[in-house]
């Protein structure tokens, strides 16, 4: 059969074209983000941070370990910002090079941020979508449960687990994970209370779909708007509570760093008059939090439009 | 018209606050038993030594302090040491100190302190927020939101050095630590140190929910009654503006006793969380056990406090 290859290019670029016509609440959204200068600036900031933690350590000439012998004891006449010995952000106290540490410390501290924010996704997500869904006693009980934990001061306990268990890296990753999820679950509990009395669902219910596919195919779909909101706002939380535990020295363990260790580190030292020690760590620090302050902000004004 | 509200006293309000007692009683159980868990759980006991003591010294020992006992009634004896008797038992550390007398230095210091933060960070953060929003999109508004955004990254640990650079190191105005009742130069840096970001999370939740008040029905109809500017403000808008930062405060409360421990190290003021890192590093249970135990009941009381608050300024809620 001879087909009409000019009408099927046709066929094919309107059927391409019918998905750009039709703006979905997404692309709405998206549209809305793009165009929030301060989130754009957050983005930017992210991707600098991120390129930095990723390709930082490609640029430095030195590793974070090793030690500059011909700094080490007058750090505070040579060991300053200087692209001639190959240390741009200078040395730390030990005559290490802060670039390569800065560049671990951020990456640790993303990465303590990140996973602490995932693991709030996943088991709030879960938690708070069952407890909103079945209602009643159990929900009763789940909520009741989280109210407690919430209660306790966690960063008094969290200390507690990581004095008497050990300071190690998977052991801070437990305890923010423990404590992450908590708000998370409120949040999603919330929101699925109010989808439920949606018609659709009620029309699932009523043709008989079990409730585990309800929750997959209808409630969780609809929460990744309140989840990818909140998740943003927590990184830097997380990033924060990793960084309180690193500065009072019962975080991540040398020869690893973090950037709330770096802090304290910079902050130890500044009245030897070593302020690029506080400031480099200080500023990527900053930057972080501002990034992710910014995406988040510009995340839920583009998707909660009324709510300006 | 005027919303009848239950006052305080009214029989639903009692049923009330019985109800939040009686999820705030377990919770505070459970606090002492899980951490009594951890320390137990932990390697080590709290003689464990470099050099290992003789077998008979070691078992007067554990007689002395119980540890003998089976666990349970380890357990029993301490809740009931608590509660009867608020004692949290001896140091483990030092021979001669009971934890009540080591939590007994720090606490009016830190209590002294974080009451004026705590005071500090609501009233300039309830009154940034509720300026901004009466001043929306103005040069004042624009500076409110800047100083808010800039003081979220800024937590305790990062204002704790500034400070310390701009006012010891810099200027000499302020004593860089220590601490005295008497006089208020050593308590400057502490508060801002300690009041700074929450004061900005407070004008940022004030600024947004006077904001949505503002464009609110109540208020429109206030002013078109001619009601002047500062009494609709005043005696329409704030009150129901106010209500999200009081729910804000029981988190910011639990956080601001965390902060406690920066300000502690960082400026030597020798308070509570001065004995809680000490005891950490010492790895006197006892003494991280009491602080802990105390700090859970503090917050879970002030959360209750802010509950009771919570229903009663907002006509909506039922009990």
């Amino acid at each position: 059969m001879v087909i009409d290859s000019q009408k099927m290019k046709s066929l094919a670029e309107a059927t391409s074209r019918e998905d750009v016509a039709g703006r979905s609440l997404w692309a709405d959204a998206r549209r809305r983000f793009f165009r929030n200068k301060a989130a754009m600036f957050g983005l930017v900031l992210l991707v600098f941070v991120t390129l930095f933690a990723l390709f930082g350590n490609s640029i430095a000439q030195w590793s974070n370990e090793e030690i500059d012998f011909s700094v080490m004891g007058m750090v505070a006449e040579q060991g300053g910002p200087s692209l001639a010995n190959g240390h741009y952000f200078g040395t730390d106290d030990l005559g290490r090079d802060l670039f390569a540490r800065t560049v671990q410390g951020t990456q640790i501290s993303l990465a303590v941020g990140i996973i602490g924010s995932a693991i709030a996704v996943i088991v709030g997500t879960i938690y708070g979508a069952t407890a909103g869904y079945f209602g009643g006693r159990l929900d009763n009980l789940m909520m009741r449960a989280v109210d407690i934990l919430l209660a306790i001061p966690y960063m008094f306990v969290l200390i507690l687990l990581l004095v008497m268990y050990g300071r190690s890296i998977t052991m801070l990753f437990v305890g923010v994970g423990l404590i992450s999820w908590l708000e998370m679950s409120r949040i999603v509990r919330g929101q699925t209370l109010t989808l439920k009395g949606r018609e659709y669902i009620e029309a699932a219910r009523a043709i008989g779909v079990p409730a585990p596919v309800i929750i997959r195919r209808h409630i969780l779909p609809n929460l990744i708007g309140v989840v990818t909101v909140f998740a943003t706002l927590l990184v830097p939380n997380m990033i924060l509570t990793e960084s309180f535990i690193s500065f009072l020295g019962l975080g991540v363990q040398e020869p690893m760093t973090s950037l709330g260790a770096l802090i304290s580190e910079g902050s130890g030292t500044i009245s030897y008059g070593t302020l690029w020690q506080l400031a480099f760590p200080l500023l990527f620090f900053v930057l972080t939090l501002f990034g992710f302050f910014f995406v988040g902000d510009g995340l839920r004004d583009a998707l909660d439009p009324k709510d300006r | 018209m005027k919303f009848p509200r239950p006052p305080i006293g009214t029989p639903h309000m009692i049923v009330y606050i019985l109800k939040r007692l009686a999820i705030a009683i377990p919770t505070l159980l459970l606090l002492i038993i899980f951490s009594f868990l951890l320390m137990h759980a932990a390697p080590g006991g709290p003689f464990t030594q470099e050099r290992e003591l003789p077998a008979q010294v070691l078992a007067n020992l554990n007689a002395k302090y119980g540890l003998d006992q089976p666990l349970w009634k380890q357990i029993v004896s301490y809740i009931w040491g608590i509660v009867a008797h608020f004692d949290f038992g001896p140091s483990f550390v030092y021979k001669d100190r009971t934890v009540n007398e080591i939590i007994a230095q720090g606490f009016p210091v830190t209590l002294t302190y974080g009451f004026v933060s705590f005071l500090v960070a609501v009233v300039a953060g309830v009154t940034l927020g509720a300026v901004a929003a009466v001043k929306h999109n103005t040069i004042i508004d624009y500076f409110a939101v800047g100083v808010s955004i800039g003081a979220q990254v800024l937590p305790n640990f990062v204002m704790a050095p500034i400070l310390v650079i701009v006012f010891t190191l810099i200027l000499g105005w302020l004593p860089g630590g220590g601490w005295r009742f008497s006089d208020p130069s050593y308590w400057i840096m502490p508060v801002i140190a300690l009041s700074t970001s929450y004061m900005a999370s407070i004008a940022r939740i004030m600024r947004s929910s006077m904001l949505e008040v503002l464009n609110s029905n109540h208020i429109r109809t206030a002013r078109a009654k001619g009601l002047p500017a500062h009494r609709v403000i005043l005696r329409h808008a704030l009150k129901p503006a106010l209500l999200p930062v009081i729910s804000y405060l029981g988190p910011a409360f639990v956080s601001m006793i965390t902060g406690s421990v920066i300000v502690d190290i960082y400026f030597s003021t020798g308070g509570i969380g001065k004995a809680f890192v000490d005891s950490a590093l010492n790895r006197d249970y006892a003494v991280m056990m009491g602080v802990t135990i105390l700090v859970g009941a503090l917050t879970i009381l002030f959360n209750l406090v802010v509950d009771i608050v919570y229903g009663w300024i907002d006509p909506k809620i039922r009990y």
